[in-house]
């Protein structure tokens, strides 16, 4: 009894061996999810309490990618500071770069804000183009399909189940996208500043117009010169909202909003940078707090 | 295309017969500026195409040129001691007066320490490739230069070149991401500015496992004649192993102990061994601010013929990062056993080996800093008199060009 016990219990585990999926940001590693089902096991890199482009390269991420079968990243020069150590001491062939295991998502999306010159006199531009997709719900439909591919490919014997959860995922996320634009249609705000430029891909999307930024160039801290400018600009072009994210600081926000009778939005840029668990919350939660 | 659609407009609207022909002149008009409209992006669409065309040189090779930084250290030093008596400092049991060498920092003054190009690139998919040229004012060094397996199976990597060895936590950054511009005094003391730096091999070992564990051995020529320096052939050995664990989403640590056995060069060849252990827990207070405590203790065992010497001491240093532009830190540095020959220093106190450093540091940027640092230095001899030495320093340190990420 025992015995058959523990060899179904063998037979039961080989069945649902699972791939481990190590995604750099949650956005992508939930869409991994609804793709790979039950068949997958995701693990999120980078907490989305904090700035994207600074995420601790902890050693525990070690252990993570040392075990991962497949690592999907946001690239565009986001995760520069801080995965390429920890890649390189993971010792996991399976997602080097150049490896079937390493899908980089800024390969499959058409980047914005592609910069003509790059220096670093501009600031910390990301050469390849504004990397901060997440923020546009339609990007989840081509994250859906790179995701659905790259797991074919790696594990061709469950194609079918792949396939299936990606019809059904992108099913479900069109009537969810036909429902999101309709409401946007409707969206009071056309015209806000944002602290970086991390909402870029939603506000060209619906037609939302970016006035400026509190920070005088991207990964500048505030200075009061160019806060006065910013003010000013605010006032002359009756700009209502500040787009503010969760992990910078909020006094400067605040200080313009005072100053020009602004509301201050925090906006989640990835899920779970706020209370939302899934996806249609995300997106959701963004809409209500710029239309509101 | 055209004359069919055009076709079947006009079958459909001839099904209802009561739409007018006015109507549906209208209506053909409306079809033909569209079809006209659709011809012209595709036109448009076809053109762009045709500018596309990869026109680039025949035998370019821009895209593989590998990532190149510059680094540029500099400071400018006040003392409390005259330069050619610092030059001749002691620390008593480890480095007599004359023979330190003090790459940085070491005039009253300003010091240009180094220009130092890191030059790293993936050779194939097999190896990656790794060079840093330490430029001196009038000296060129190959600080390290090695190659890096990236595609071994089962957890391993390989490494082979000119490096620094991974033994303890300190040894294998590069000055310029010390949270001091001085050296830790264990370090100096046992082996010099070079730390542990030698030509040989490395293989780690990643663990298959939830919790980071690694371990890893190299082996050395052991050139370095603080701590070893018999080179009759490969007599240096490191291994050690490392773990990791997370108490919280904010709260990180890394422990380690490391062992290495070399062969030294006072009276023939007789063996050194060298024992670490390292603690670093890292509390993050948000994306931009953390604190980071960060120690190390080192016990050397020199058997010179003649006797065994044994000597140890530890660094403890409090980091504290309060923005992205602004850190602060407090580093305690000891000599805690000093069992060795003191003879040349009868008469004089050796006891209570100590340093306290403190510091301020600016980033304008990732890539620039500017530091101010203040040391109280209780462990140098000069002169045959003990005496405490306090220096404040302002060090400027850029990284610009294509300068890779730093490890946890």
């Amino acid at each position: 009894m025992k015995k058959i016990f523990l060899s179904t219990l063998f037979v039961a585990s080989s069945i649902f061996a699972s791939i481990n999926i190590d995604s750099t940001y949650s956005t992508m590693g939930a869409v991994a999810k609804k793709i790979g089902g039950d068949l997958v096991k995701v693990t999120v890199l980078g907490s989305p309490k904090y700035d994207p482009h600074f995420i601790v390269p902890k050693p525990s991420l070690l252990a993570k990618l040392r075990k991962a079968d497949l690592l999907i990243m946001n690239g565009g020069g986001l995760e520069l500071g801080w995965l390429p150590p920890l890649l390189r001491s993971a010792n996991n062939p399976k997602i080097v770069n150049g490896a079937k295991g390493l899908l980089d998502m800024s390969h499959y999306v058409n980047m914005i804000d592609v910069p003509k010159t790059v220096s670093r006199a501009f600031g910390d531009v990301h050469a390849q183009g504004n990397p901060h997709f997440s923020t546009d719900p339609h990007v989840v439909l081509t994250m859906a399909k790179a995701i659905k591919d790259k797991l074919v490919e790696i594990d061709p014997t469950h194609q079918q189940n792949y396939e299936t959860n990606y019809q059904n995922f992108t099913n479900k996320w069109q009537e969810f996208l036909s429902k999101f634009d309709a409401k946007m249609q409707s969206c009071g705000t056309k015209k806000v500043v944002q602290y970086h430029e991390l909402f870029n891909y939603f506000l060209t999307r619906y037609k939302i117009k970016s006035y400026g930024t509190v920070e005088p160039l991207p990964g500048i801290a505030p200075s009061s010169k160019h806060t006065l400018e910013l003010i000013k600009t605010m006032k002359e072009n009756g700009i209502k909202v500040i787009l503010q994210d969760v992990y910078h600081e909020k006094k400067t926000a605040k200080f313009i909003a005072n100053h020009t009778g602004a509301r201050v939005a925090i906006i989640p840029h990835d899920m779970g940078a706020d209370e939302s668990e899934t996806l249609e919350d995300f997106y959701n939660n963004i809409e209500q707090k710029i239309c509101q | 295309m055209k004359k069919s659609i055009i076709f079947s407009t006009m079958v459909i609207s001839s099904l209802f017969a009561d739409t007018s022909i006015s109507q549906m002149k209208k209506e053909l008009e409306l079809q033909k500026a569209n079809m006209q409209m659709l011809e012209q992006k595709i036109e448009n669409l076809s053109k762009n195409q045709n500018s596309s065309v990869n026109k680039s040189a025949s035998f370019s090779q821009k895209s593989y040129l590998p990532d190149i930084a510059l680094i540029l250290n500099m400071s400018a030093v006040h003392r409390d001691v005259k330069n050619s008596d610092f030059e001749n400092f002691a620390l008593p049991g480890f480095i007599d007066a004359g023979e330190a060498e003090l790459p940085f920092n070491k005039d009253r003054g300003f010091n240009f320490n180094y220009a130092e190009v890191a030059m790293s690139s993936t050779v194939d998919p097999y190896f990656d490739a790794f060079a840093i040229f330490h430029l001196h004012p009038d000296e060129f060094e190959i600080e390290e230069a090695f190659i890096r397996t990236r595609a071994l199976p089962n957890g391993f990597r390989l490494k082979a070149g000119k490096f620094r060895s991974a033994f303890g936590r300190l040894n294998e950054k590069h000055q310029h991401s010390w949270h001091f511009d001085s050296q830790a005094i264990i370090y100096k003391a046992l082996f010099g500015p070079d730390m542990i730096s030698d030509p040989g091999v490395q293989l780690q070992w990643v663990a298959p496992t939830d919790t980071y564990f690694m371990l890893g051995a190299e082996a050395f020529q052991g050139s370095n004649d603080r701590s070893f320096g018999d080179t009759q052939n490969n007599n240096l050995y490191v291994t050690y192993a490392k773990t990791s664990i997370d108490l919280s989403d904010e709260l990180s640590m890394l422990t380690g102990v490391s062992y290495a056995q070399g062969k030294n060069n006072v009276n023939g060849s007789n063996p050194t061994k060298i024992y670490g252990f390292d603690l670093t827990a890292r509390y993050q207070l948000g994306s931009y601010s953390a604190i980071t405590w960060q120690s190390e203790y080192l016990k050397r065992d020199k058997d010179i013929k003649t006797r065994v010497d044994k000597q140890a001491g530890l660094y403890s240093e409090l980091i504290y990062q309060y923005n992205n532009n602004y850190s602060m830190g407090l580093r305690y540095d000891a000599i805690t056993k000093n069992e060795t020959d003191l003879s040349t220093y009868a008469g004089i106190d050796t006891s209570g080996l100590k340093r306290y450093t403190a510091m301020v540091e600016y980033h304008p940027f990732p890539m620039s800093r500017i530091r101010l640092s203040y040391m109280h230095d209780k462990t140098k001899i000069i002169n045959n008199q003990r005496k405490d030495i306090n220096k404040v320093m302002l060090s400027i340190n850029i990284a610009a060009g294509a300068h890779g990420a730093h490890n946890y």
